[in-house]
Parts: C-alpha cells; structure tokens; sequence
C-alpha cells in the first residue's frame, strides 16, 4: 500500500512544484476521513490542488464556485413538479458526489455556508423531510480567501471545527516558481491518472485507524490541549473532538512517513494544520502562535 | 553521605538512654566498667553540647582496646551473660562516640533495642518495666528523628503512640500466645550476691547482707502462722572441721518424693520467687507442694523441678516440723562427727552434758550459755582463720553473725551425740499491710540450727537469744541493729525508711510489684490454661494455642505481602528511567540538545555530538520508539539489550566525544 502513497505524493508533486508538506497533509487529511480547507490568496494554486486531489483519488467529483447570491439549493438540490407524473420529484444538487469542491466558500452568505456545513457532518441531506443519503467515500473540500479580502462572510468557529484540518499553500520557493514559469506544458490535473481504486482507498483507512497509538503520545496530546484551554493563553481552546481529530491526523500523518505507531513528531507535523482553524487564529500570523504552544508544552518522555 | 538533621539531638537522646542503662547495672557489673560506660556516655554529651568533633576512628580504636583490656579484667569470663552484656554495651557505647552517618545511628538504634531487653536478664520488676518501655519510646522517637526534622518532642509523641497502640498486642500476645517450654536456654546471670550457699562456712565471709534484693514473696491464705517465721532452703548435716556441708548422702534424699501429709495443722500460703541461679525453693517448716514446677522432698524441703530464669509461683502446704520422727539410724546419722579438731567446744559439750538429764535440758543451757557469755551479734564479724574456728569463736571473739552461732551450735549439740544439722535460708521478712504478703530480701538469709529431742525437730537459734529483735521481722525492723544494718546496704529506699512518708511510700511500691509479679511475671503456663478452660471450656482447649498460632502467621503473612504488593503508581514505565540515565550523561559531558525536542530527538542531538556512542545511542533510540511508541513488549532480551546499550553509552571516555 505504501508505495500508492508514495506515487499519488510524486504525481500531485507534478502539479504543484515544492509543496510537498501541504499534498502530504492533505492527503493525510482525506485518508482520515477528513474535510479539507485551503485558505490562500488568489492564485496559490488551491483549486489546482484540490482538483489534482480528486482527481488522483479517482473519485467523482463536482465544483461548485460559491458566490455571494448562491441559495443552499443550488448546491442540495431542489423537488421540481413533474407535470406527467403530477409530483415532485427531487433533482439533485452538485454535492451528490463523492469530493465536492467548494471554492471560495467564504464569498457565500451564511445560510447556504450552513446547508453545505450540515451536510459535511451529518452525511445527508434533508430535502422538505426527505432523507438523501450522499455517497461515500464523502469529502468536501473547500477553498476560502483570507478573511481580509473584499466580499467575504467569515465562517464560525462552530463550522470551522468541521473541517479536520485547514492548510495553505503560502507562496512557492523561487526554483519551484522558476520551474512553473519555464514549463511550456498546460497544467491539466484533468490528465492525471487515477492511482488508486476505491477498495485501496478503504483499505488504507483501515490501515490508519489500527496505527498503534502510545500512551506517551496520548499524553502529549492531552498536555497540548489542556496547555490551550488554560486561562489567559488564548482566546478559544481545543475541545476533546479536536484532540480526536489531532490523535486521528497522527495516525494519519505516521502512515504516510511509512511507520505503523505514532511518535510525537506526527502530532507535531500535524497540530498547526488541525488546530490552528479550531483556536480562531489567522494563517499568517497564528503561525507564530502554534509554534509558542508546541515550545511551551514538552513533550512526556 | 546522608546528612542527618537533628544530629545532635539524637546524640544527646542516645548518650541518655546509655547512662540510664547503664544505672540499671551497678549491681551486676563491676565498678572500674560501669565507671567508664558513664564516662564515655558523659563525654558524648560534652562533645555534642559543645558542638566538638568526635574523636577520629585511631584515636577511639585505641580507646577501644584499652577499654575492653578494663573490661576482660574486671568481668573474667566465669559469667558468660554478664560478659555478653558487657560487651554488647561496651560497643554500642563506643559506636556512638564515633557515629556520623545516617548508618551508624541506625545500627546503634538497633542494638539499642538489644541493650534494653538485656536489663531483663537481671531485674523484672514493675520498676524496671516502665524506665526501659520509656527507653523504648525514646529510641523509636530517635529513630524517626534520623528520617526526619521533627523535633524530639513531636517525634517521641509519634513512639509513644505507636507503644500504646501495640500494648493491645501484646496483653493478647501473652494471654494467648501459647507458652512453649523453651527449647534453648541462655544461661542464667549469677544472681545471688549474698544469702544462701550450698555449704555454710561463716568464717570466710567478711561481709554480709549488703544486699535489698528481693527473693521471694509469701501470701498466707487466711491467718498467718505465728512467727517467728523460719524460711527453710537448705540443710547442711555434715561438718568437716570448717564449714557445714550437704552430704551426698542427703543429696539423694533430697531427690526423693515425700509422701502427701494430711495433717490439720498445716499452714497455707503462696510463694513468688524471684527468678536464681539456685535449684531451691522456701517454705515454712515441713513443706510440701502440689505445683507442678516443684518437688517437695522428705527433708520437707522444696526444690525447682527445672531450672528457670524467672519469676515462680508456687503453693504450698507446711506442717510444724516437731510433726516428724526420726529412727534409730537416721539419729545416728545426724549426730556423727568425723572431726576432731575444736576441742575447747567438745570440753563444752561434754560439761553442759554431765549438767543435764537429757536433751530438752541440754538444750535450754546450751541457750542460756549463749545469753550469759556476752555474746554479740553483729554483721561485721572479726574475720577468723586457723584449724580451730568455732574454739576462736565461742572463746575469743564471741562476735559473729548467724552462721556462726549455728555452726557452733549444732557442733555442740552433736559433740554431745544429739542428732542436729545447720539449715540455711531465710528468716522473718517485712509485711506488707495493705495486701497482707510477706516480702523476703537478700538481708533476711538466716542460718539456724534444728535439733532432734525425741519429740520431733527443734529449732535451737542462738540469735535468739543474743539479738531477739531479730526474729519479730525483717533486720530492717530491729532496731539495735538499725544502724550497722544501714551502714551495711547499698543506698536504696530501704535504708530510709525511718521517715514514715518514704516508708509508706516504698510499701506502696513494694506492693504494686508484688502485683505486677503475681499477675504478669507469674503468669505461666498453668494460669494460661486455666485462663483458656474458663474461656472456652474444656473440650477443644487444645484449639486455642493452634488457633492463635495460625491467626499469628495468617495476619503476619498478609502483611507481609500486603508491604510487599507491587506499587504501580510509582513505577516508571519501560525505558524511561534508562532514558533519564542517557539524558544525564549528555549533561555530565555538557552536550546540548533543544530543551523541548521529543524523546527521539533528543536522543538524535545527542547522537550527532557524540560520534563514538552514536551506533549504540541510535540504537537506544530505535528501541525506545519500539517499546515506548510501537508498544512492542518490554522482554527480556530488549531489557538486557537496553542495559547493555547504557552501559557501553556510559562508559565512552569523554575524550573520544
């Protein structure tokens, strides 16, 4: 199984030059079952990656560019009346699909923000008390602008704990950027082959959730959560589902550098892209943050 | 080094406890080393009063063996447990003088405990109890001192009650623990100073009765005889010129059971002896006991059937000696006379015999000689040598203490061919009015002479007639002798009692430990028994003992395993002490790692600054990740492997760093 991880890292690496950390936690994120948000400026290649993603997965996928005037409709699905039949039947939405691309998901409003946001966690829809189950595997991800730029609705906290994990691009190193420019070729990810097949897929999330997970590691992430919910050190704390999410993306994260047990460096590797959306903290200057947190907390021997 | 805190206190806590002991051996150990004990002990106190250091471990081992040459010299080794004692003081003393650390004191608190039940083997009484249960308390109190900074005063409150609570433990221990007869016997110190001895050779002795020291103690059911009360120990029917003896003869009839008497006149009463060297016993005029420690012979005298160091309750029934009778034989038996030296005193004899129509009057003018030749009666005699004592005595001197009116008395009568023989033992003794017993010490050893009239055994004591004060009580109620008898005895309660408040006060005392004597020393097998039979009746008494013991070891066991149950929560999960281990090696040999890396890179900053332990600090940390994070069981072979792994870690010379 191993070298499918390791050729789907090598075929995103095609796509996006230098980023190899961020494609090695996303794909941490997908394996764990997990929702993904790419927060960046503009043009960082966050569509190209999620497209790349799916597309390697080999899963059916739909975009949807959100909007300021999108209705929760528009992304669910809506009962049209069908005239020769004399009912409604339902059409549905671009979100029955298995990876659903929600671009720049902070232009929408709240309302449909929360339609797309229901159906993350619940893995359903409701339709006028209709029950529409969506299929599985079941991953949304999604892209946002910082909150700064013009025209956005920032997303809450309740909300932002949906997704595992929130990584960003940043801007690539000036050799990766060189590369992009001398390369001549299109950048179609829609030409990147599918490296793995569904059964893999559930295979190797089998595998993730039987990583041995120590008692030192546990009580490393114990110490780091508790660290936040501390008074005075922050603002928002980490609540026992982000310690579950943190223990889950470790796993995740020793599966993909080729261990079967969790060190404390997984947590590490992982904690800035799990819990810096969970503790209200900005991309760029909530780095800094997540570094203090994990200089402060020692790591139990 | 363990750097004790209240070191002084515990030396000054300690030196204390051996002064005091050392006060319960004057009468046992010889003066040159009771001298040095307390000079040492006070030069302990000295050196920690005046914060001095204590003398270097040359210096005290010289000390040392001069001290023990004092000791050889003036011990000797006849008294082995004496000896033993000594050198068990001796020690502990000179430990002290040099303890420093924490582990010298622990080893002098132990001994300590040792050197307080040694007292035991020289004195039982209520008295002794509660100064040594207060040594105790104070040495456990000093044992939590070295743990501790408590001071003396919390940490003595902690022993004493930690006493108290085992003083439910041990009542029920003795009630209950089933006595066994013992199965080794030490030897028992020589307790006798004066008194009695197998033979009475009053002319070699200087000095007599300078000694309180309790022997036994009598309780009459019902009204007491009347007194004078002769004590009977020992009967001495031979005299072979010098002093009068136990014949081998009567040594065996000594053995022989006597038959049971029946007579109506007898005299009922309980004895508590104090624990001697001796194998004899005391009763009233003829005795005879039913006990099961005593044999009750023909002579109607008692005698242990055991030797044993300590307290014997015993009752007995005592018939009038005049009761018995004598045969033809048995009268030629104690009037023969195998010397012929003292002739003066055979010319005496031989004169009072013309004078007299038979035996009763020989008697009364052998009395009546004594009471009209100035004799005197006295506790410092003349000492006398030479072939012919009793001539020098009945002549010259006429000075002399009991055993010389006796020898001479009964050489007399038996010059004149009347049956008679000395017999040792004690007479009179103190009353005590509240609980109606009689109190016999050392100073109350008589020695009197028994004739054979024809009607039974008379007792002829010439005392009587020279000090008559004598016979009505103990020599500290005479009076005419009061003063030579104070002069005599150690320093002790005794001697003051012509102030009526310390008298009352010393009854008093006396009679608390005739209580703790008859109720917790003499509380012996029998009583055991029968303390059982009452409890839980006849039937399955043989139970109690087995039931006690099991419960014993049961409890015990679980104790013992209950201190021994694996602890759990303190225990350091695998590998983490040998990672600590690693850790302070890198700080000893100042190489640096990022304070909050994990565990393994930690270990990885410390193997790349350490070129020649990296292969085995790899190795630590590749095993570390397996059994700390891979959860891989801690076997025996990845232990060996971690120790082997710290062990050539640590031994990387810091030059090759």
């Amino acid at each position: 199984m191993q070298h499918i991880v390791t050729t789907i890292i090598d075929d995103l690496s095609t796509v996006i030059f230098g980023k190899q950390q961020q494609i090695k936690l996303a794909l941490a994120c997908l394996f764990s079952e997990g929702h993904l948000l790419i927060e960046d400026l503009p043009g960082m290649g966050k569509t190209t990656l999620s497209h790349a993603l799916a597309a390697v997965l080999g899963l059916s996928y739909q975009r949807i560019q959100f909007t300021s005037d999108l209705l929760p409709a528009d992304i669910i699905g809506t009962n049209i009346f069908n005239n020769k039949e004399h009912s409604f039947s339902f059409h549905k939405g671009p979100i029955f699909s298995q990876v659903v691309l929600a671009d720049e998901i902070n232009r929408a409003g709240p309302k449909t923000q929360s339609a797309l946001l229901e159906a993350m966690e619940e893995h359903q829809v409701t339709v006028d008390g209709d029950k529409y189950p969506l299929p599985t595997p079941f991953f949304v991800i999604a892209t946002q602008n910082p909150l700064y730029q013009a025209g956005t609705y920032p997303l809450p906290e309740s909300q932002l704990d949906r997704f595992l994990m929130r990584i960003s691009l940043g801007f690539p190193p000036k050799d990766a950027e060189k590369r992009l420019l001398l390369n001549n070729q299109k950048r179609d990810y829609s030409q990147l082959p599918q490296r793995i097949e569904q059964h893999q897929l559930k295979q190797i999330q089998d595998a993730i959730s039987n990583i041995t997970l120590s008692s030192p590691v546990v009580d490393y992430i114990i110490e780091l959560v508790t660290y936040t919910r501390e008074p005075q050190t922050l603002t928002t704390s980490l609540s026992p589902r982000a310690s579950m999410a943190l223990a889950k993306s470790a796993k995740a994260w020793a599966y993909i550098e080729g261990r079967d047990y969790v060190l404390p460096e997984d947590v590490q590797a992982v904690f800035s892209s799990v819990c810096q959306h969970r503790l209200g903290l900005h991309s760029d200057a909530g780095d800094t943050q997540i570094a203090a947190i994990l200089k402060h907390v020692l790591v139990p021997v | 080094m363990n750097e004790i805190k209240n070191h002084r206190v515990i030396n000054f806590a300690l030196s204390f406890i051996y002064l005091g002991l050392v006060s319960f051996f004057t009468e046992h150990l010889p003066l040159p080393f009771i001298a040095m004990l307390s000079v040492l002990c006070g030069w302990n106190i000295y050196l920690t009063v005046k914060q001095k250091q204590k003398p270097n471990a040359w210096f005290a081992n010289g000390l040392a063996a001069i001290a023990l040459i004092i000791m050889l010299s003036s011990i000797g080794f006849k008294d082995t447990v004496v000896l033993f004692v000594a050198m068990l003081l001796l020690s502990c003393v000179f430990k002290l003088l040099q303890a420093k650390s924490k582990q010298h004191y622990q080893l002098i608190i132990t001994l300590t405990f040792f050197s307080l039940s040694a007292v035991y083997l020289f004195s039982q009484t209520i008295f002794t109890t509660l100064v040594i249960s207060t040594f105790y308390i104070l040495n456990f109190a000093v044992l939590g001192l070295l743990e501790s900074s408590h001071s003396l005063k919390l940490s003595s409150k902690q022993s004493a009650k930690i006493m108290l609570l085992a003083f439910p433990l041990a009542v029920i221990l003795l009630l209950f623990l089933p006595k066994l007869p013992a199965f080794w016997q030490l030897p028992g110190p020589k307790m006798a100073q004066t008194g009695l001895s197998e033979q009475v050779d009053p002319f070699d002795i200087a000095k007599l009765s300078n000694s309180d020291e309790l022997v036994f103690r009598a309780k009459f059911n019902g009204t007491p005889p009347p007194t004078p009360y002769y004590w009977r120990a020992i009967v001495h029917d031979e005299f072979d010129g010098a002093a009068w003896k136990t014949s081998s003869f009567l040594k065996q009839a000594l053995i022989l059971p006597a038959k049971k008497s029946t007579s109506e006149n007898e005299a009922q009463y309980t004895v508590i002896a104090e624990p001697a060297i001796s194998d004899w016993l005391y009763g009233l005029g003829f005795s005879s006991s039913e006990s099961p420690n005593v044999i009750a012979n023909t002579l109607g005298l008692l005698r242990k059937q055991q030797y044993k160091s300590k307290v014997l309750q015993y009752a007995v029934n005592s018939e009038p000696l005049s009761s018995t009778s004598l045969n033809k034989s048995q009268q030629r038996f104690y009037s023969q006379l195998t010397v012929s030296n003292n002739q003066k005193s055979q010319q005496l004899a031989q004169q009072l015999k013309n004078n007299s129509a038979n035996a009763d009057e020989f008697f009364n003018q052998l009395l009546s000689y004594f009471s009209k030749n100035e004799f005197s009666y006295t506790l410092t005699p003349t000492p006398m040598r030479g072939e012919n004592t009793l001539d020098q005595f009945m002549f010259t001197n006429k000075r002399g203490f009991c055993g010389h009116y006796a020898s001479a008395a009964a050489f007399i009568f038996r010059s004149a061919g009347i049956p008679a023989r000395v017999v040792s033992g004690y007479l009179g003794g103190e009353l005590n009015k509240n609980s109606d017993y009689m109190t016999i010490r050392q100073y109350d050893a008589h020695a009197w002479v028994e004739v054979y009239t024809g009607a039974g055994w008379k007792i002829f004591d010439a005392t009587a007639v020279v000090a008559p004060e004598r016979l009505n009580g103990s020599l500290s109620q005479s009076t005419t002798l009061n003063d030579e008898f104070k002069n005599n005895i150690n320093f002790g309660l005794v001697s003051l009692s012509n102030y009526a408040a310390i008298n009352w006060l010393r009854l008093e005392l006396e009679n608390l430990d005739y209580q703790w004597s008859s109720w917790v020393l003499g509380f012996d097998k029998d009583k055991q028994q029968d303390l059982f039979a009452t409890l839980f009746g006849n039937k399955f008494i043989w139970l109690v003992p087995l039931g006690v013991i099991i419960i014993l070891i049961l409890s015990f066991t679980t104790y013992f395993i209950y201190l021994n149950r694996p602890k759990a929560a303190t225990k350091q999960p695998p590998l983490v002490n040998e990672y600590y281990e690693i850790i302070r090696w890198a700080n000893k040999h100042a190489i640096s790692y990022p304070e909050n890396a994990t565990p393994t890179q930690t270990l990885e900053h410390i193997s790349n600054q350490a070129p020649h332990a990296e292969q085995q600090l790899t190795a630590f940390c590749e095993l570390f990740k397996q059994v700390r994070y891979a959860r891989h069981p801690f076997t025996k072979e990845r232990k060996n492997q971690a120790k082997d792994l710290i062990k050539l870690i640590k031994s990387t010379k810091q030059r090759n760093l």
